[in-house]
């Protein structure tokens, strides 16, 4: 090898050896950056806002609480929430407020098609909510636990739950069911414009737990208006009636049952057993759906 | 003779601060008149005819019938001694022509009461009279236009009232019609003593029947008196601004006007306020 | 005599078409009962489930549907001849959209309040019918001429919007079951299970009553023209206000009771009218009987069909309507 060669073949091998170098080093590099931008792309949501109420109750309970930042109008539970800012609800999402707030998760109901879409648009995922039967809490609450990365705290709630309505189940089991009309609206003070649950949806789910048979259970819709007639005809052993205030004092409860005694041929009437239920968290399908399905069983085995 | 309908000076607007629709008009009609009130449209014919049938009340002067003022009577007084044949009859529903006629029974009858035998004869009457006898039980839409405006003069008539009112009572008729109601109005005025006073803006209709006129403008009287006194070119040229020629027919012996050519537009200014005829009908 | 003769013989043999079908509907309905039991006087109230289907369910249902259809009928009557037009309806000058807005209202804020045994929501309705005259009844007066009735029409449509704006406003502002419970009632509906709602709205109904019948004679007289009926010995002020008044205050009692059930008050006399001709002597009471009628048969309709789903008898009633309008529109073409 001459010296020249020599200085030459010196020079390319260092050159080389730095190219390789910074090859291997922008290889990492891109990696890294990859991985580390996939990473985040799967964590877990900081910022949820939630424009539905009963999906709070459960983000709440699942540990999913404090990533919380924004809820519906009609948000009220649990008490943390009060203190958060609002943002509409089913019908009226304050779509420019939701994205004010930079959320990362947002959830909405399955018929906010308008909403979802501006969500897209803006890059904003969003975890598409509809109601169903009593199941589908327990559905849920998993969904959202590996949603927000809270797995395991929504598997131990989802199956406390469980436990609680099979613990019903089994109290109730082998009874005898009683017919029941299971009312949940009507005009105060009057048989007028009587809603009940009619065979179908979690009330109608709630009701069979407890130990009940729904006495509309033919007409196989979530909710159905009930005339004085059909009612007469059914002839219902037992009435429960929904009712959303918090205390009823007795007279207030007398007033709320005196319609009803009007129909005295009925079972429900002759027999003393309609029955209110009342409290304001009876029927939202998430954690406090227990305590409702306990009192219903109350009510229709004491 | 004293005036069975006596309009003294009368003055109307429909609303304050609206000008004057009828302005210092003073209408004798004696018993057994058949007097026109003849002007252009918008001269306030048809507010004269309300004030005289008492319809509405005067801003200013007086209506009496007879003795007593007008507003002092109930409106189903007033409304047996005058009946009005109006402009236009626009039936909401479908009505047969009796069911019409019989109307006119109406300040007759107590608020309970239904029409009687004599009703009936009555109306039946007044149909005889303008030759609609046999058009009683026809839908009165389906009836032409001049049968039309008879069964309306027959309701008119069922009121036996002394005095009638008409107003525009050939206004959208066919030649034909006009004359057939005209000689009907002539004859219910001679051979039953039927008060009348005819609005109409008809200057050979008013010449034809009309014994006496009054010529309106802008809600002032232009000249009253009999027809042919009255009935010159030159108050024809005030009331229309036409030139035309106005001479007796030799044939029916009426004053007839023909019209033969356009005037300047007088202006009559009168306090500063420039009067134009202007066009529409009267309110 | 004949025209005395006539008006009595039409108007018993609607008298006879109403009772005929006032008997026979609470007999029938979506669950079989027999009729002796109903009757049976021996069998305790508490025990006997036909009695309380005919009693309770059946028969106030029946009356509360003859009440209103024939106060609804015999209201539609008085303002076509008012306004001069076979188009008006009992609801044309707002009152239904007041007492609906009442009945809203009385919905969202939870209203709960029983005066003189008349629970809130007809309470309310009652009170926005009320409303809803006075304001209509302030914009179209005018001292002199008293009732206008283009401005009377205009005023009508106008609240109309107006009201029918605060309602959407208002159901927007409910929650869902709320909303839900507004839209229901303005479906209409006569289940009302007891005589109590039906004897309260009567007092208003007889007392319209007696002024349209006062007034059948004067209504004719209007439908010709104000001023052919003025001439004719008419005193149009006080017959205009007295058939607004009567009008609205029968179509407020009847929605309050009812819900505001629509096309009653437009089928009905345009139908009466096609048998019998224009006479209002005749077409007020045989309206009022026809629509009597007709409601209690649209109701049973609802609540037979589609057993054991009740059909909102306005459903009902509107589609009869259209139908109905379509088949005016061919035949006048």
């Amino acid at each position: 090898m001459s010296t020249k060669s020599g200085r030459k073949i010196t020079k390319s091998t260092k050159y080389t050896k730095y190219k390789k170098v910074f090859f291997v080093s922008f290889v990492y590099f891109v990696t890294f950056v990859v991985s580390f931008v996939s990473f985040q792309a799967q964590a877990p949501p900081k910022r949820i806002i939630s424009l539905v109420p009963n999906v709070t109750e459960i983000l709440f309970a699942i540990g999913a609480g404090p990533q919380v930042v924004a809820v519906s109008t009609y948000d009220v539970e649990p008490p943390e929430v009060r203190s958060l800012p609002t943002v509409g609800a089913l019908i009226d999402p304050d779509t420019e407020r939701i994205i004010s707030l930079r959320p990362d998760l947002v959830v909405t109901y399955g018929s906010q098609a308008d909403l979802q879409a501006q969500l897209t648009r803006a890059s904003i995922p969003f975890f598409d909510y509809r109601h169903g039967g009593l199941d589908h809490i327990m559905v849920t609450m998993r969904a959202l636990g590996a949603r927000t990365g809270h797995v395991d705290q929504a598997e131990t709630v989802a199956r406390g739950l469980q436990a609680g309505i099979d613990a019903v189940k089994n109290r109730v089991a082998g009874k005898p069911r009683p017919r029941t009309l299971l009312v949940f609206g009507r005009e105060p003070g009057s048989l007028r414009n009587v809603y009940a649950s009619a065979g179908r949806g979690f009330l109608h789910d709630m009701l069979v737990v407890a130990g009940g048979e729904d006495v509309l259970n033919d007409i196989d819709k979530e909710s159905a208006q009930v005339s004085t007639e059909m009612i007469l005809a059914r002839k219902p052993d037992v009435i429960l009636e929904l009712n959303s205030a918090s205390r009823l004092n007795e007279a207030d409860l007398k007033a709320v049952v005196d319609p009803w005694m009007t129909l005295s041929s009925v079972p429900a009437v002759r027999n003393k057993r309609v029955i209110i239920l009342n409290g304001p968290g009876l029927t939202v399908p998430g954690p406090r759906v227990l305590d409702g399905i306990q009192k219903m069983a109350d009510a229709l085995h004491p | 003779m004293c005036a069975l309908l006596w309009a003294d000076n009368v003055s109307f607007r429909y609303a304050a601060g609206a000008p004057l629709v009828v302005d210092g008009v003073t209408v004798r009609l004696t018993d057994g008149a058949l007097a026109g009130i003849l002007g252009p449209n918008g001269s306030g014919k048809t507010t004269l005819l309300r004030l005289l049938s008492g319809t509405r009340r005067p801003t200013s002067g007086r209506v009496l019938l007879g003795e007593r003022p007008l507003d002092q009577l109930s409106r189903r007084e007033a409304a047996r001694q005058i009946a009005v044949v109006p402009q236009e009859t626009e039936l909401a529903f479908e009505y047969r022509a009796i069911e019409i006629v019989l109307m006119g029974r109406h300040p007759h009858l107590g608020v309970f009461t239904v029409e009687g035998p004599d009703d009936i004869r009555i109306a039946q009457e007044a149909l005889a009279s303008t030759g609609t006898s046999h058009l009683a039980e026809r839908m009165f839409h389906e009836l032409s236009g001049g049968e039309k405006q008879r069964i309306v003069i027959a309701a008119a008539l069922a009121q036996s009232a002394d005095l009638l009112l008409l107003d525009e009572p050939t206004a959208s008729l066919d030649l034909g019609y006009q004359l057939e109601i005209s000689s009907l109005l002539l004859r219910l005025n001679q051979e039953q003593g039927v008060t009348m006073a005819i609005s109409t803006h008809d200057l050979n209709l008013a010449a034809s029947i009309c014994r006496e006129l009054i010529l309106v403008r802008d809600g002032r009287v232009l000249a009253a008196g009999p027809t042919a006194d009255v009935l010159t070119p030159e108050n024809v040229m005030l009331l229309y601004d036409v030139e035309a020629d106005v001479r007796i027919n030799s044939e029916t012996g009426h004053v007839t006007v023909v019209p033969v050519r356009l005037a300047a537009p007088k202006r009559i200014r009168e306090g500063g306020r420039i009067s134009r005829s202007s066009s529409g009908s009267g309110r | 005599m004949s025209i005395r003769r006539r008006i009595v013989t039409v108007v018993a043999a609607f008298a006879a078409l109403a009772i005929a079908v006032m008997i026979w509907a609470p007999t029938v309905g979506s669950t079989p009962i027999s009729l002796a039991r109903a009757f049976d006087r021996s069998i305790p109230w508490d025990d006997n489930v036909d009695a309380q289907i005919f009693f309770v369910a059946r028969l106030p249902r029946v009356l509360a549907g003859g009440l209103v259809g024939a106060t609804l009928a015999a209201a539609g009557v008085v303002l076509q001849a008012l306004l001069r037009n076979p188009l008006a309806t009992p609801f044309t000058l707002g009152v239904s959209a007041g007492a609906s807005l009442g009945a809203m209202l009385a919905v969202t804020m939870r209203l709960e309040m029983t005066v003189l045994g008349i629970t809130s929501i007809p309470l309310a309705s009652f009170a926005g019918s009320l409303v809803a005259t006075a304001i209509v009844y302030a914009l179209a007066s005018s001292q002199r001429r008293g009732l206008s009735t283009n401005v009377l029409l205009l005023a009508g449509v106008t609240l109309n919007a107006f009201f029918s704006a605060l309602i959407l406003f208002v159901q927007y502002l409910a929650d869902f079951a709320e909303a839900l419970r507004a839209i229901r009632w303005m479906m209409g509906g006569l289940d009302v299970a007891s005589y109590f709602p039906i004897v309260a709205a009567l007092p208003f109904v007889l007392i319209s009553f007696v002024a349209f019948a006062m007034m059948t004679r004067t209504l004719n007289l209007l439908s010709v023209g104000t001023e052919a009926a003025a001439a004719r010995g008419v005193e149009i002020v006080r017959a205009q206000r007295l058939a607004f008044m009567s009008a609205s205050l029968a179509t407020g009692a009847a929605v309050s009771l009812g819900g505001p059930i629509g096309f009653i008050g437009i089928i009905v006399p345009h139908l009466v009218r096609l048998i019998v001709g224009s006479d209002h002597r005749i077409v007020l009471p045989a309206s009022a009987l026809f629509g009597a009628a007709f409601l209690v048969l649209c109701d049973l309709a609802a609540r037979t069909l589609m057993s054991p789903i009740e059909i909102p008898v306005g459903v009902v009633t509107a589609l009869i309507g259209g139908p109905f309008f379509l088949w005016l529109l061919v035949k006048r073409s």
